[in-house]
């Protein structure tokens, strides 16, 4: 009972602490965060080269996105981890309760999956004047999303739960190892035109790499709390059910 | 004498799986349902892309894309294949009855997917005469034959692996061969891209194609290898569920 009661304080402080990280990481990268300056020793006129193209205004301002971008990006990651780990522990124990929390885990996941796609995207159509390159990181993301989706679309068509459970477990942890297969296969065998990368880890300064650091651990702790509300939504609403058989018998 | 006795009972999971890749043989050759309609189904896939391509004029070097072509074509008849494969053993209750009997889960995956690999091997053999006579007259390929053939292997024992797992889940569930296509895509994915760079390195050539045929050859490989394993460990419970 002490448990419980500690994770709902728990839950309840990563919520205040999401809120105010994430907005100290906003106000630090809009107003504290020097921008990353582009290499003007590549620039043709006043513009810079980044990532093949000729950007015109070499302070990026769209570049404040990234302190969003990358956090989210990195905790959907977290998340997806969860979603195999709960799988396997599904497989092992065979108690519903990892069945749950492995669903709750991959519902966050799309949450972010879908954040990561649409701040990615303002990236790309600002700094790179497209609305989609066939990028690694972009290519591995757009899978990991239909992997996502598609995690749910496979648990929509089965109708007995017990095999629902098993069959979105092994899915689950199939699709975490194919994440980072795509990753790898899309950097190692490249493509014949695709633009260099904008590295971000490349130039970062003290206060910058603190702006990301603060965004990220404000994602961790929204991801954290939405996971565990939703959790206790659902663990409520099985009770209920439950409760509800129980009566009818 | 026990342990004779022991061992007549005791049928080896080779001979187990002898048996389930004789019986899908067998019953493929009696039938030929399965080669007819995915042979028929990748020819037409071919029919699709000289419409494709029916305006891309004389100048166009099909080679660029030779590689990307062929594959999706494996891709798309496989899978109506693998989808063929697993609603036979459902349908007349075989998957059940080899579930009954005291045969291991490994030694079933791997016989059913040995014998989809087969079947896709001899469908890939069929086609892609077919295509290199239809779309890539005059344009001699750049690397030794072996190399196409290598790359082939490497992508089509993926494809069949995990696809013989994806088609059991499949099958048991709504929809099935559209639940297979949407699972099978997105996962295949990295295998189906180190299996296309594969096969084109070796179709185009140019500087340093032999390196980076081993690349990706290497790279497929390995997809295979940690798909195959995670899918072996996981076979049991899909199978059982």
């Amino acid at each position: 009972m002490e448990l419980r009661v500690d994770k709902k304080r728990l839950t309840f402080a990563a919520v205040i602490a999401g809120a105010v990280l994430t907005t100290v990481g906003f106000v630090l990268a809009f107003l504290v965060a020097p921008p990353v300056l582009a290499d003007t020793t590549l620039a043709s006129g006043g513009g810079a080269m980044i990532g093949g193209e000729l950007i015109a205004n070499p302070v990026l301002f769209s570049q404040k996105i990234f302190y969003f971008h990358v956090p989210v990006a990195i905790t959907s990651f977290i998340i997806f981890f969860f979603t195999a780990l709960y799988g396997l522990r599904f497989l092992m124990t065979k108690d519903k309760a990892f069945d749950t929390k492995a669903r709750i885990a991959t519902e966050v996941t799309l949450v972010f999956v879908v954040l990561t796609m649409i701040t990615g995207d303002l990236w790309t159509r600002f700094e790179w004047g497209k609305w989609w390159v066939w990028e690694p990181r972009l290519t591995t993301y757009f899978i990991m999303m239909m992997l996502v989706i598609v995690y749910f679309v496979l648990r929509a068509s089965i109708e007995d739960e017990e095999r629902r459970a098993v069959y979105a477990a092994a899915f689950g942890i199939l699709a975490f190892l194919d994440a980072p297969l795509s990753f790898l296969i899309t950097r190692l065998v490249p493509s014949g035109n695709h633009p260099v990368v904008f590295k971000v880890g490349g130039g970062l300064d003290a206060i910058q790499v603190t702006t990301s650091v603060v965004a990220l651990l404000g994602m961790l702790c929204l991801g954290y709390a939405i996971y565990q509300m939703r959790f206790r939504e659902e663990r409520a609403k099985e009770r209920i059910e439950a409760l509800k058989a129980s009566l009818e018998d | 004498m026990p342990d004779a006795a022991a061992a007549a009972r005791r049928v080896s999971s080779w001979r187990q799986f002898k048996a389930i890749l004789r019986k899908d043989i067998v019953m493929e050759l009696r039938t030929k349902e399965m080669l007819t309609s995915m042979s028929l189904y990748a020819l037409l896939t071919l029919v699709v892309y000289q419409i494709a391509l029916s305006q891309s004029g004389s100048g166009f070097d099909i080679r660029l894309i030779a590689a990307g072509l062929v594959w999706l074509a494996f891709v798309f008849t496989s899978m109506l294949g693998l989808n063929r494969s697993l609603v036979h053993e459902k349908d007349q209750g075989c998957l059940e009855a080899l579930l009954l009997s005291p045969v291991d889960r490994p030694v079933i995956f791997f016989a059913k997917s040995i014998g989809n690999l087969i079947f896709l091997l001899i469908v890939e053999i069929i086609t892609v005469p077919i295509f290199a006579v239809a779309f890539m007259s005059g344009r001699p390929i750049a690397g030794p034959f072996w190399m196409i053939v290598l790359s082939g292997l490497v992508g089509s024992i993926g494809i069949a692996g995990v696809g013989t797992f994806l088609a059991t889940m499949a099958v048991n569930a709504r929809g099935g061969s559209f639940i297979l296509s949407v699972l099978f895509i997105p996962l295949m994915y990295p295998a189906l891209l180190a299996a296309v760079a594969g096969t084109s390195a070796a179709v185009l050539g140019g500087p340093g194609y032999v390196d980076m045929f081993w690349r990706s050859v290497g790279m497929g490989a390995g997809i295979d290898a940690i798909m195959l394993l995670a899918v072996y460990g996981l076979y049991e419970f899909i199978v059982s569920a």
